[in-house]
């Protein structure tokens, strides 16, 4: 496997460099240019909007949260150190400070609540908080307050030569473009695009989604508040409720975000710096007859952008760059079904034959007894009982396999083992712990991995982004991440397809990913739902070794499956389901010859078959 | 006890004017699961045109242009939809790309108004605007108690028109489950077209009534597009049953807030209500919770 230095992660001179020359080129450019009101102001309006999409950025971005109110934040930043000037004195040097901490708070506040909404509703109630504070602040008199002016007087942030403000927006700016880098390198990034792409199976996989929008929000929000002053004190002689807290300014920001381009580093800064110029024009020219005109353009940007080109121009710019290598990676040889007993003849091949070497498990203690007890447990939805009074010990380091017909609760019971639903009566021990209201985040750290039904995993990721997702449950380390999650997919016969973004697999490598990335977690016991659903007989096979493999090197595994012959081979112990109740329990043999479960689920034909072979 | 009398009928008319422009809202929603950002900015360009230059123009009564705006404004959001919303329905993060696309929709109309028409706020000043009647010590504006009516035969007939005739029947169908109507030969893009421009004549024509009895300016969208939206949700997303529900609520909730607030910041009670509302019980009043994985 060739290694393509491009893709192991940028240098710090790779990351950083580009923005250190974009600071340099900009600030030399103003300097030049002169002392010439009109252009340095476009310049500042420019930096300013970028600055402002960019912070938006991060969490609507990156995070994928749309905060339709994120001019709440500036506006609580501009209105804080303005007022604090004002009626205190206190230097607006402060005031950037107070006000950041101030949007900052309003964030958690805000947040809270919210950021458990999903989508279009958390949108739209975000747009709520601007509107409240523009009424409250209208009702108290202070719909618009006049800037002291008292002459160029850099500790009041006024200066007298414009090209202060740009550099001091510039400054604001790269840092704001340093952490965004930052962000995209880190673990917590990779949890934000994780969680944007898949919420249920990112908190499956250890990341507490909560905490992590909430970061994200408050730090877009921090930003969002250092903008608003500076913004005020460069732009605006008058603050208005409306200049601070109205609509134009999300329109705005999304219009440079989504033209240049979402959840990329440079693509607010190019929308801005297209269409504030192009706005001002208008607004210099037309602007006395037709007021609107400037607006227009923003909304017509907006409309033109989501429908022609959703990942922005320097979206496309990067895809342009990255398609070569692409194809160079990326061989479209498909994996070789060979049984693992096969031994690795080829190792020149790209396309590694099929293999799962052991893997570390966490703990290797042989310590005896059940590592997951449920007891009493029921689950029901609306008048259907799912689960009813459920007792089930799970042996540890053997195989599981759940049998059941459809609707007679196994994946609930996965679902309430997991932490995904909450069962009404019961508890769930894991290592001896009661883990009955734990959220899956945290059930993950503690060792238990899943994967789904349908498959989970992120789109808009590469193979071994996403298995390194699983991987920085142990270990927030990138690099390290990102070796073992190299690892894990050459174990995983997904050597070939290493690079190339998981939206283009085929059914079984996608299943390999999602074991993969459960594995990477480093699980003590291993929930496994209907694997072989969808497979062909030789894929089937091979999935049952790849089980065998795990459960060999330690974990134990947790099997639901309607291939029922296929399961009998791997399983150690079985449980049989119906309705909701445990109806069955004991050796493979045992389960699938009780009257019971051939009455419900395997019909008397299973015994005549299963007898023969 | 008689300003408790007169805070439920002011509450039920403004309410109901909600309702009528919330309706629409929670059509678009229930059928295509998009949230129609521009939904408030279609009523206020109807409040500009037919309402408020046909009767400048030619002295057509506002409330008969209600019914005008009926035909005009199903063929606007019958393109609307077949001409912008289309194209990013269907792909992924379809929920928010059709929201931003709706929301630069809803700025362009409001900065097209502006630039056509100065950003001076509009009233419409006949006898009814004003006129009220008093009932007991109760007083009833006339606009308002018109307008009452006119929604209620609005909202009656959306509701026979879903429930009686085949398109209505298409689209309550698509709105359930849009793959198997497209196995059933049912034209999902034709489906989406209508139930768009239904939603959006409904809103055009509340549009025209709530002209009658209120200032207003392009921007007058900014301050009725999330009580929409909290009436929508209140009553559980998508029915216009629940809508109407919301709708209410909504009015009563701001009379009483008048009552005990100054008017500038009735809204803020609105908005606070509606966001700790999403917080309680973000699948609405009549609204079911989903079973989820």
């Amino acid at each position: 496997m060739k290694t393509n230095s491009r893709r192991q992660g940028p240098t710090l001179w790779g990351n950083y460099l580009p923005i250190a020359i974009f600071c340099v080129v900009v600030a030399l450019i103003s300097y030049f240019i002169g002392d010439v009101r009109y252009t340095q102001r476009v310049l500042l309006l420019i930096l300013i909007w970028a600055a402002a999409s960019s912070c938006f950025n991060i969490i609507s971005g990156y995070g994928g949260q749309t905060v339709f109110g994120f001019m709440m934040f500036i506006g609580a930043g501009a209105y804080t150190s303005v007022l604090l000037f004002k009626f205190l004195g206190i230097s607006p040097w402060l005031g950037i400070v107070i006000g950041a901490i101030i949007a900052c708070a309003i964030a958690l506040f805000i947040g809270l609540p919210t950021l458990r909404l999903r989508g279009a509703f958390f949108a739209m109630t975000t747009m709520a908080f601007p509107l409240i504070a523009y009424a409250l602040l209208c009702n108290v008199g202070l719909e618009e307050v006049t800037i002291p002016y008292a002459g160029p007087n850099p500790g009041s942030l006024h200066f007298a030569d414009t090209r202060h403000y740009v550099l001091l927006a510039l400054v604001l700016l790269s840092v704001i473009l340093v952490i965004i880098r930052w962000i995209e390198t880190s673990r917590f990034g990779f949890s934000l695009k994780a969680l944007k792409q898949n919420e249920t199976a990112a908190e499956g996989i250890g990341i507490d989604t909560y905490k992590t929008k909430l970061m994200a929000f408050m730090l877009s929000a921090f930003l969002g508040g250092i903008i608003g002053t500076i913004y005020a004190f460069s732009i605006l002689l008058v603050i208005t409720v409306h200049s601070a807290f109205g609509l134009f300014i999300i329109v705005r920001i999304l219009a440079f975000a989504c033209i240049g381009g979402l959840s990329t580093l440079w693509g607010p800064v190019v929308g801005a710096a297209i269409l504030v110029p192009i706005g001002e024009y208008l607004n210099s020219k037309f602007g006395g007859s037709y007021p609107g005109l400037q607006d227009i353009i923003y909304g017509v940007a907006l409309i033109v952008a989501i429908i022609y080109m959703p990942e922005g121009i320097w979206g496309k710019v990067l895809k342009a760059l990255r398609r070569p290598a692409e194809k160079l990676a990326g061989s479209v040889k498909p994996i070789r079904a060979e049984a693992s007993d096969v031994p690795n003849i080829d190792k020149q091949e790209r396309a590694e034959p099929f293999k799962f070497e052991q893997i570390e498990p966490k703990t290797r203690e042989k310590r005896n007894g059940s590592i997951l007890k449920i007891e009493g447990v029921s689950k029901s939805f609306g008048g259907v009982m799912a689960l009813k009074n459920l007792d089930i010990a799970v042996p540890r380091g053997k195989v599981l396999g759940i049998i059941g017909p459809n609707g007679s609760g196994k994946t609930t019971l996965f679902n309430v083992i997991h932490g995904y639903l909450r069962p009404e009566k019961g508890r769930i021990f894991f290592e001896g712990e009661g883990t009955t209201h734990l959220k899956p985040h945290t059930l993950c750290r503690l060792g238990i991995g899943r994967t789904f039904q349908v498959p989970q995993i992120f789109h808009n990721m590469t193979v071994v982004e996403n298995i390194m997702v699983g991987a920085f449950a142990n270990d927030g380390n990138v690099a390290k991440a990102r070796a073992v999650s190299e690892k894990v997919a050459m174990r995983m016969g997904l050597g070939s397809r290493i690079h190339d973004y998981a939206v283009g697999l085929n059914a079984w490598e996608t299943k390999m990913v999602e074991f993969g990335r459960a594995v990477a977690t480093q699980p003590k016991l291993l929930l496994v739902d209907e694997p072989m659903a969808g497979l062909n007989p030789e894929e089937t096979h091979r999935i049952g070794e790849l089980i065998k493999a795990i459960a060999n090197s330690g974990v134990t595994v947790i099997v639901i499956e309607h291939v029922v012959q296929s399961l009998v081979k791997i399983a150690d112990v079985m449980v049989g389901l119906d309705q909701g109740q445990k109806v069955a329990e004991g050796t493979p043999g045992e389960v699938t010859s009780n009257p019971h479960m051939i009455e419900a689920y395997l019909g008397p034909k299973w015994r005549e078959r299963y007898a023969k072979t | 006890m008689e300003s408790l009398l007169q805070i439920i009928v002011s509450g039920v008319l403004v309410g109901m004017s909600y309702a009528v422009l919330a309706a629409g809202l929670a059509l678009i929603f229930g059928v295509m699961k998009i949230v129609n950002f521009a939904h408030a900015s279609f009523a206020v360009l109807a409040m500009y045109i037919p309402a408020f230059w046909f009767l400048q123009w030619w002295g057509v009564n506002p409330f008969i242009s209600s019914v005008i705006a009926l035909p005009l404004f199903f063929v606007l959001g019958y393109l609307t939809q077949r001409v912008l919303i289309e194209r990013v329905m269907g792909k992924p993060e379809s929920e928010m790309s059709t929201l931003i696309i709706t929301m630069g929709l809803s700025f362009l109309i409001d900065n097209l108004i502006l630039t056509a028409w100065t950003g001076a706020p509009r009233i419409i000043n006949e006898p009814y605007t004003t006129g009220t009647w008093l009932v007991g010590s109760i007083l009833i504006n006339h606009a308002q108690t018109y307008s009452f009516f006119i929604s209620i035969v609005i909202i009656g007939g959306l509701f026979l028109f879903l429930n009686k005739t085949m398109i209505g029947k298409g689209i309550k169908a698509a709105a359930d489950n849009p793959g198997s109507c497209a196995y059933m030969g049912i034209n999902l893009r034709f489906v989406y077209g209508i139930a768009f421009a239904l939603g959006i004549a409904t809103t055009a024509a509340g549009g025209c009534l709530m002209a009658t009895y209120r200032s207003f300016n392009p921007f007058y969208e900014e301050s009725i597009v999330v009580i929409l939206f909290a009436c929508v949700v209140l009553g559980g997303m998508t029915s216009i049953m629940g809508s109407l529900i919301g709708g209410l609520i909504i009015g009563m909730i701001q009379q009483v807030s008048a009552l005990l607030f100054t008017i500038s910041i009735q809204n803020v009670a609105i908005f606070a209500i509606f966001a700790l509302f999403l917080y309680i019980r973000p699948q609405g009043i009549l609204g079911k919770k989903e079973r989820m994985v």
